[in-house]
């Protein structure tokens, strides 16, 4: 064990390096914050999602108008079955545009039109996207954030909130490499740490192990939405580890293929067909697979050399993978390539209000970190949720004293973090690791979901929970926080396996024992709070009334359902669906 | 997975890579001269590494090492 180094009277702690808690950190310092400290597990602006950026961006572009607001406010409220804050949506498309504004004067290089305004081009999804050069966004971040004095710590993960008097006044971590314990006295303190793929398939992204969410369960917050977001899965290249960049794909015009060469998408989205959003691409999979005419390609042998020069600038790692299995040769993409769905994204994210003020007061949440429901996925709306909750973590440090944090707490704290240094036998965390994988990855469990497969893997993850975990054994600090990760999975895997027991309906996860989308009784939120070391459930009403965007109060079959129904891959009968 | 070697040859131990990878995959020798992989399963396959290292000395590749639980 390393010495224990503290870092006191901070204003902000941010947590998290990628682009939420950039926004945080600077914005933070802009509304007057003095001591402003950064602190990431990895390296701050390399690590997590924000770092490999698929180089496009969601935003209200100038010259749209009320009613393109409106409708891209609609798309977002219904990739998410309704269950969202529309009021919070509304605020991040209003202040997306100025988001990219700060971009450009901080010196973020955009793909530009001749005229050098910033290009707008099609993306996935019916509305058009932005352009910037992938990693060089979060770099220039980083670059940005150290010179505005902001104090950035690198290889420090952080394991636990400090509380005193039911406000949480900062957190504490160790560094990876020399084991130096650290304790951040904050007055505010801004989580920012993204969500989880469960370290599975997904190029870029096996930092992202849900450490937020474990840290604010742990001490009190209310969390939602764990069974319920608006990207359930996401879609990658099968047979290599490539990627992310599939929005540039999309919106460059690749084509899907099934087994049998047939473009069948045009079948589940008329409108969109291959350009369709993930929602709508992930159900496509699960009926082509269902139907036996898996395995799925994508088609881009028809891109241009001037569109493979593009990819090359705005997603230049995963052209150079495509480059390096002969997928791409001289400017020109010479073979489809085999595609698959992705882990479940778990994402029990922490409530917030619109102020991103999380239930626990000196507790504020942004980016993938809070629920789905206050702050969609991508970038843009990381960057604006992250920016309002650093002016409002800063005005809440200036009306609040310093944090005085009781000694013993500290101590038991850091007995509890180093714990698995100390076991002579036990469990690795690579061992744990693949245990929840295999309970939680295959796609018959979450993304296509029924009772009995669910309990199953419930079952066996609680048994991990209570028989491998409390054994669980690192010999360096390296591994020590893979052990810390893994009992953020585990926590995670609970949440959204319970959570997704509990949604009797199929919104957007799909439910072969409800196959009815039920607004009559399910038009609310499911939120978790950890009650004396149990796992307590509740749910709260949607106000959809309240909303511009409204849907009727009534119970109809899923529309997947009915047109799988349509297509004869299904029947339902009994109130269950049946495959044909 | 992912990165396969750093070309002892080239790799001058300035410790870009150590410092880039977003997985604490790579560090220097106890001399601090040379980079290494130490942990291996960890990578992520990202290719940031060899992306940022200015002597071209890593070399990566987007081909599993070892199975990961899929989908299907």
């Amino acid at each position: 064990m390393g010495e224990t180094i503290i870092i006191d009277d901070i204003d902000v702690l941010v947590v998290g390096g990628g682009i939420a808690g950039a926004f945080a950190a600077i914005k933070a310092k802009e509304a007057g914050a003095r001591k402003v400290v950064q602190v990431d597990k990895g390296h701050v602006g390399k690590s997590g999602n924000s770092a490999f950026g698929a180089g496009v961006m969601h935003v209200l572009l100038p010259g749209e108008k009320d009613e393109d607001l409106s409708d891209r406010l609609k798309r977002l409220t219904r990739a998410q079955g309704y269950l969202v804050h529309q009021d919070l949506l509304q605020d991040h498309l209003e202040q997306s545009w100025s988001i990219v504004q700060d971009l450009e004067k901080w010196g973020v290089e955009f793909e530009r039109t001749s005229e050098g305004k910033i290009e707008s081009h099609p993306g996935r999804g019916a509305r058009p996207i932005i352009m910037f050069h992938g990693p060089q966004l979060m770099h220039t971040l980083m670059k940005t954030g150290l010179r505005m004095d902001i104090h950035q710590v690198h290889r420090v993960t952080i394991t636990d909130l400090l509380t005193h008097d039911g406000k949480i006044m900062g957190a504490v971590g160790f560094h990876i490499r020399d084991g130096n314990f650290f304790v951040f006295k904050a007055r505010a303190t801004v989580l920012a740490m993204g969500s989880t793929w469960y370290k599975g398939l997904l190029p870029a992204h096996r930092d992202c192990t849900g450490d937020g969410y474990g840290i604010a369960y742990r001490a009190g917050a209310i969390l939602r939405g764990a069974e319920n977001n608006d990207q359930i899965s996401h879609a990658m290249p099968a047979r290599f580890d490539i990627g992310p960049g599939l929005n540039m794909w999309q919106g460059l015009g690749g084509r899907w293929l099934n087994a049998k060469g047939e473009r069948f998408m045009e079948k589940y989205n008329p409108v969109l067909k291959d350009q369709a959003g993930l929602r709508n691409i992930m159900y496509a999979f699960l009926l082509e697979i269902k139907q036996g005419h898996g395995p799925i390609f994508m088609d881009m042998t028809h891109f241009t050399p001037e569109q493979v020069q593009r990819m090359r600038k705005v997603i230049p790692l995963p052209t150079k993978m495509f480059e390096r299995v002969g997928v791409i040769v001289k400017d020109r993409v010479v073979q489809p390539v085999e595609w698959m769905l992705c882990p479940p994204t778990g994402r029990p994210g922490i409530r917030v209000n619109r102020r991103f003020e999380t239930s626990l007061p000196g507790l504020y949440a942004c980016g993938e970190a809070a629920a789905s429901s206050a702050v969609v996925t991508g970038l843009s709306c990381a960057a604006t949720s992250g920016a309002t909750a650093g002016i409002n973590a800063a005005h809440f440090a200036h009306d609040t004293d310093k944090s005085s944090i009781p000694q013993d707490q500290v101590e038991r704290l850091k007995e509890k973090a180093f714990a698995p240094l100390q076991r002579r036998d036990g469990f690795s965390p690579e061992q744990i690791l693949l245990a929840i994988q295999e309970n939680i990855i295959p796609y018959e469990i979450i993304l296509l979901r029924k009772k009995d497969r669910m309990e199953r893997a419930l079952e066996n993850i609680e048994y991990v929970r209570d028989n491998y975990l409390p054994e669980i054994k690192a010999h360096d600090f390296h591994l020590l926080k893979n052990c810390h990760e893994v009992k953020n999975l585990l926590f995670v895997a609970e949440a959204q396996l319970k959570t997704s027991l509990f949604r009797t309906e199929s919104r957007v996860g799909l439910r072969e024992d409800y196959p009815y989308t039920d607004n009559e009784n399910w038009l609310k939120w499911i939120e978790l709070k950890n009650e004396k070391g149990e796992m307590a459930l509740s749910t709260s009403p949607v106000p959809i009334e309240e909303y511009p965007i409204k849907v009727d109060r009534d119970r109809k079959i899923h529309y997947v359902w009915k047109l799988a129904e349509k297509l004869n891959i299904i029947t339902i009968k009994g109130g269950e669906v049946r495959w044909e | 997975m992912g990165i396969r070697s750093i070309d002892q040859r080239l790799c001058t131990g300035c410790g870009t890579c150590v410092e880039n990878c977003p997985l604490d995959v790579l560090r220097l020798d106890e001399k601090g001269e040379k980079a290494y992989i130490k942990y291996i399963r960890d990578c992520q396959g990202c290719f940031l590494c060899e992306f940022e290292c200015p002597e071209g000395a890593i070399y990566c590749s987007p081909i599993f090492e070892f199975g990961i639980t899929k989908a299907w």
